[in-house]
């Protein structure tokens, strides 16, 4: 459905994405994970149409995407929770979903109905008439990923959703993530937290100074680009750390000359690819 | 055209909601129309003097001790000048009283047996109290007069003999003349008598058997308006025009909050084009103020006694005047990217042209240089055509005018503000 086809765009000498390629598969949610700065929010804005490609198409269900921010076909299709919480704050709940409903072209029933399903999805239906001031944080956050999916998009991209979140709510996003997946909905995650990509996304594309570093699934990424495991060991002699990719004979091997108190393997992840790909840890 | 009213509604309703903008939209005009409505009112209740014209068709001695006494007393200011002109100002609504000394008025005056003064007064309908306390004026004068007649027997002696030539000449002898002529002779023993009779302490400032010392014709002449009947017309109306810049410069803002806050990018990636989300925001400006501002005016006619001079010519002003300030609203958007700065900007141009265009000061009262620099300002034009329909009685043509140039200025300023509005969200 989302094609990026070679697709560069530049912000005066500042390349911030770099001849980017995927393609999104039917019902995955697909991970861009990088630091800040990596070109995330910028690929975003081009897969929605805020912004034009310098180089490359934008291509959106096997047709080129009209680059026309103001296109409406295309819209009715995705979904878009951005980065910031973007809720009006002096009305209720229900009324942001209302109105983004409305615009979206639902009326009536039609609109009720998804108002009601919304505030369910996102926990919220015992608060719906409160205004969104007086939500937490958390409440915040699901509701701008509820107004993202209020006219029902087949596409849903979620701009760094756990920004700023407690883990309770963080949580309670993956889930609802998770729940888009299970409904058939291709879902594109940037975040900068490897765990987060590493526990929701089927494929995830590596992005670090606006170039794609790799893509694939997390196994995948994790055989290639992961390297050794480590492990970490404790005997008389104090802790030490072994590099290893079968970590049972390494440890066979160990306990062969002293006794091993306690031990620990650390497998190789997303963090350790990053680091393997550019050099830098992910949080750098 | 749904998706447009949802999000005029949407801001129609958080512009509402906030109440900050809502007192500065609504209530704070409401204070200011009732303030300075009250203060003008004030002002009007107390002046030291009542102005009248006066005409002395008589010009004699006795009509000039009668204006003299006139001065003298106090609590009216009074202009001398030729009777067409002064009728002219009583209807202009420069001068609430007209008062002439008819011929004959000194000669009856001195000769209170005979005839008695008369004045005419003519008077702007709408200035009866005033109409009412020239009148105790004028009595008081002449009952003075009179008073002061009877109390100098030279003077009672001098008309005594005039009218005993009079008689004599003009009447047959007969048993009534002889009577009369008896009458005559005792009334200069009149103050005498009083005294005698130890009646003098009780008989100042009377008229004797008399009758009233001064017959006062009245009419009313009809009025050209050319000021307003009530001081809140004035305040209302500067108010409405409160209400129309506290709108613009909010709904200003508002492009500048949807950006800061993220809901600009939603929108951008609705599905609805650019000239829908700009329908949106002029409807929405349009209609609040537009709302704001007949709501003021509903309160001023129900409340407070305002009379629009045309209900047909007040709506197309308040039309007229939501459409320029819509047009404001947009080109004020563009300036102010920020919510602050949107706010600097919009109240720091709206002040000087408030100032100028007649929103803190009432135009007819500034001097004349000012008022015609103030044809720059849409703030006065807006003001001209509340005003032409509240309380200047514009026809529909004088009403045009206005109407055209705020309308103009609307369409000018939407279209400039529509092409320079950069739509991004950062």
């Amino acid at each position: 459905m989302l094609v990026f086809d070679h697709v560069s765009k530049c912000f005066g000498d500042l390349r911030a994405v770099d001849d980017l390629s995927f393609e999104l598969e039917a019902g995955e949610v697909f991970g861009l994970l990088g630091p800040n700065g990596a070109g995330k929010t910028t690929a975003i804005n081009m897969a929605v149409g805020l912004l034009e490609p310098d180089e490359g198409v934008v291509r959106f269900a096997d047709e080129a995407f009209d680059r026309n921010p103001r296109d409406a076909e295309n819209r009715r299709s995705l979904g878009l929770a951005p980065q910031s919480i973007a809720l009006y704050e002096q009305i209720s709940g229900a009324d942001n979903l209302r109105f983004f409903g409305r615009l979206h072209g639902l009326r009536g029933s039609d609109l009720e109905e998804r108002v009601a399903a919304c505030l369910d999805f996102a926990d919220l239906v015992d608060v719906g008439k409160k205004v969104v001031s007086k939500y937490s944080g958390g409440m915040q956050r699901r509701l701008n990923l509820a107004v993202a999916i209020i006219h029902d998009p087949e596409l849903v991209l979620l701009d760094e959703p756990t920004v700023g979140v407690d883990p309770q709510s963080r949580n309670a996003i993956f889930e609802r993530v998770e729940q888009l997946r299970d409904e058939g909905k291709q879902v594109v995650y940037t975040t900068h937290y490897m765990e987060e990509a590493q526990r929701l996304c089927d494929r995830v594309a590596i992005l670090d100074r606006g170039r794609l570093m790799a893509l694939d699934t997390v196994p995948a990424l994790i055989t290639a680009h992961g390297g050794p495991g480590n492990l970490v060991v404790r005997t008389g002699d104090g802790e030490s750390r072994h590099e290893t990719t079968d970590p049972l004979a390494t440890l066979a091997e160990l306990q062969a000359s002293q006794t091993v108190d306690h031990f620990q393997y650390l497998p190789p992840d997303l963090e350790t690819v990053f680091l393997n790909l550019t050099g830098r840890a992910l949080r750098d | 055209m749904n998706k447009i009213v949802a999000m005029a509604a949407k801001d129609i309703h958080i512009l509402f909601r906030d109440k900050l903008g809502f007192f500065f939209t609504i209530f704070f005009p409401l204070m200011m129309a009732i303030f300075f409505g009250a203060m003008f009112a004030g002002l009007s209740r107390g002046p030291a003097s009542i102005p009248i014209a006066l005409v002395d068709a008589d010009r004699t001695a006795g009509s000039a001790r009668f204006v003299g006494r006139l001065e003298a007393a106090g609590g009216l200011a009074i202009e001398r000048i030729p009777g067409d002109q002064a009728l002219e100002q009583v209807r202009r609504g420069q001068t609430a009283v007209l008062v002439t000394l008819r011929p004959g008025f000194g000669a009856a005056l001195d000769n209170p047996f005979v005839a008695t003064p008369e004045v005419e007064m003519s008077v702007d309908p709408t200035q009866f109290a005033a109409a009412g306390m020239v009148r105790g004026v004028l009595l008081e004068a002449a009952g003075a007069e009179l008073q002061a007649f009877m109390s100098d027997p030279s003077r009672m002696s001098v008309t005594n003999e005039q009218n005993r030539r009079l008689i004599e000449e003009f009447s047959p002898p007969s048993e009534a003349r002889d009577d009369l002529l008896n009458v005559l002779d005792q009334i200069p023993r009149i103050p005498v008598l009083i005294d005698e009779a130890g009646l003098g302490s009780v008989t100042t400032g009377a008229t004797g058997g008399f009758g009233p010392p001064l017959e006062i014709e009245q009419t009313q002449v009809q009025a050209q308006r050319r000021g307003p009947t009530n001081s809140y017309a004035t305040s209302f109306a500067q108010a409405m025009l409160w209400t129309l810049i506290g709108g613009s410069v909010s709904f200003s803002m508002s492009i500048a909050i949807e950006r800061s806050r993220g809901t600009l990018m939603r929108l951008l990636v609705a599905p609805i084009t650019a000239r829908q989300l700009l329908a949106a925001k002029g409807l929405a400006c349009l209609g609040a103020t537009l709302f704001t501002s007949s709501a003021l005016i509903t309160l001023g006619i129900t409340v407070f006694g305002v009379t629009p001079t045309s209900y047909p010519l007040l709506a197309l002003a308040l039309l007229s005047g939501s459409i320029c300030f819509c047009g404001i609203m947009m080109v004020l958007s563009v300036i102010g990217r920020t919510e602050q700065a949107a706010a600097g900007v919009g109240w720091g141009i709206a002040l000087p042209f408030t100032m100028l265009g007649g929103g803190m000061v009432p135009l007819f009262l500034m001097p004349e240089w000012m008022q015609t620099l103030g044809n720059i300002s849409p703030m006065k034009w807006t003001l001209i055509a509340y005003e032409g329909a509240i309380w200047r009685g514009f026809t529909l043509s004088e009403m045009l005018l206005p109407c055209a140039v705020l309308v103009a200025i609307g369409v000018l300023a939407f279209s400039i503000g529509a092409t320079r509005l950069r739509w991004d969200t950062g």
